[in-house]
């Protein structure tokens, strides 16, 4: 019986979604202005404040050094993550990767969720600006596992209405309109998302993350929201960043 | 370096270049202060001294028919000028139809500048007019304006 | 006072003398109108917004603007600027509380 009523109710939220191009979407000639501003993101201050706090740090080179490559290298390792650390034994993202330097060096890390840690992360991602993504979920068992485990989390319905982040963001609904906003496509490979998160949420008037998202996006659909940096949260972003493999790196975005 | 000291630094770096000394500024210009009401017609008599600013195709209006967000509608304003010293766009003006504050900026410019254009981000409480209301050097206001409808978009 | 960022960008990146070059000043601000409530305390926020800002280049002011509360929240304020000769932009802004800030921006044209 409840499970009807779940199935029902998605079904009517679906329904309410609309194709492009009826009233409410807006033109392309809006989307480019919209577009346009990322030349002045106001996260790029935001960026230039991660920038001076790696700096106390040791920079590019410190982090560099930490991670075991080259100045020269660190471009493209970033844009390599997350990653399986043999050091840690897990699947972590770049954010955790700057938790474990600060521990390295007698500093208190910064939590995950806060602003600073928010603007460390843009700033390091954007030292791969340019690069490709080239994530490698098939490098070791560890990632593959990251990878099955984020394709779960992707699929698996649950929640007060029974969702999925499938049921918003798969093939089937690409082109349909919530509320003048067009669903990206993020299951489908070629799905650019990964590529221009840390992005500046104009919603918010702030930095947000990936996984920050991830957590808005569960909570506004009422799944129960997982925390940052746990096994569940890499795992989605390990399958959403292998999504946009190939895509160019440009941090920080810009979203509604 | 310790802990706590990392912190401080983190603290202090960030507050450095917050405080500097108040300059004056130049008589007659009247900085707003408070919470602020004005309606349109107002704010426009105020600007234009109760001239009639005349509609204009060298006034280009940019900003979205439709606007994703409420809270951040772009606005450029473009006003074809030589801007040289005897033939230049004194200000430009943007101002919005119905939140409860008319205007939104009065932007002073020079011949300094070379183009006459200005860009910015805007706050619209709902669907209403952006208005621009454009200043020239021999005392003339043009005027452009567009409708830009604000819808509650996506998900959060 | 609390910490307030802000930025000058240049377009193009490298310029010559004499060239006329755009000019973005963003800065994080709150921007409150002081008639939105605080979702916690229920509790309205008091007015905190930009009032003036000034585009001062070698000494010599080349802008200025009075600002009202309807901007967005952490602004930018974008205009043109024609580049004579080497030194020093500065951006100053002051807001309603009486908070003012400065953020200055070398000029060097190349050729």
């Amino acid at each position: 019986m409840k499970t009807g009523i779940k199935i029902a109710l998605s079904v009517a939220m679906l329904a309410s979604l609309s194709f492009g191009g009826e009233q409410f979407a807006m033109s392309d000639a809006d989307r480019a202005m919209y577009a346009e501003m990322s030349e002045n993101n106001p996260a790029d201050i935001m960026v230039a404040d991660g920038e001076e706090l790696l700096g106390y740090m040791g920079g590019d080179e410190g982090l560099a050094k930490y991670l075991g490559v080259s100045e020269d290298d660190l471009p493209t390792y970033i844009a390599g993550f997350p990653r399986y650390i043999k050091k840690f034994d897990m699947v972590v993202g770049i954010d955790q990767m700057i938790q474990a330097m600060m521990a390295d060096g007698g500093h208190k890390p910064l939590k995950l969720k806060s602003g600073n840690m928010f603007s460390l992360l843009a700033y390091v991602k954007s030292i791969a600006n340019g690069e490709k993504i080239n994530i490698d979920v098939n490098a070791n068992p560890q990632m593959k596992e990251a990878y099955a485990l984020g394709e779960k989390t992707f699929m698996t319905k649950r929640g007060g209405r029974g969702l999925s982040c499938n049921s918003c963001h798969s093939p089937d609904v690409v082109g349909r309109v919530l509320r003048t906003q067009p669903l990206p496509d993020l299951g489908a490979n070629g799905a650019k998302a990964a590529a221009t998160w840390p992005a500046y949420r104009m919603t918010k008037s702030s930095l947000r993350t990936m996984q920050r998202r991830f957590q808005g996006c569960m909570k506004n659909a009422l799944l129960k929201v997982i925390p940052i940096g746990s096994k569940e949260m890499v795992a989605l972003e390990v399958y959403l960043t292998d999504k946009a493999k190939g895509s160019e790196i440009s941090i920080p975005g810009l979203k509604r | 370096m310790q802990r706590r000291d990392f912190f401080k630094k983190l603290g202090t770096a960030t507050a450095i270049a917050a405080v500097v000394p108040t300059m004056s500024f130049a008589a007659g210009d009247s900085k707003p202060t408070g919470p602020n009401k004005m309606d349109y017609q107002t704010a426009l008599n105020a600007i234009t001294g109760g001239k009639t600013p005349v509609k204009s195709d060298k006034v280009k209006l940019k900003t979205p028919e439709i606007a994703e967000n409420g809270a951040v509608v772009p606005v450029t304003v473009t006003v074809d000028s030589p801007m040289t010293p005897s033939n230049y766009v004194k200000a430009i003006h943007i101002l919005n139809g119905k939140n409860s504050n008319a205007r939104c900026i009065d932007v002073f410019l020079t011949p300094a500048n070379g183009k006459a254009m200005f860009s910015t981000r805007i706050k619209l409480g709902g669907t209403q007019n952006v208005t621009a209301v454009v200043e020239l050097s021999d005392g003339t206001f043009l005027i452009a304006s567009q409708s830009v409808k604000v819808t509650i978009g996506g998900c959060g | 006072m609390a910490e307030r960022k802000s930025l000058i960008k240049i377009k193009p990146k490298r310029y010559k003398d004499g060239e006329i070059v755009k000019v973005s000043f963003m800065v994080m601000h709150p921007m409150d109108t002081g008639m939105g409530k605080d979702k916690k305390t229920k509790k309205i926020i008091p007015a905190k917004y930009i009032n003036s800002v000034k585009f001062v280049y070698n000494g010599k002011e080349i802008t200025h603007m009075n600002v009202w509360e309807s901007l967005s929240v952490n602004p930018v304020f974008t205009i043109y600027m024609k580049v004579n000769g080497k030194g020093k932009l500065v951006v100053t802004y002051t807001d309603n509380t009486g908070e003012v800030h400065e953020k200055s921006k070398k000029i060097k044209p190349r050729g």
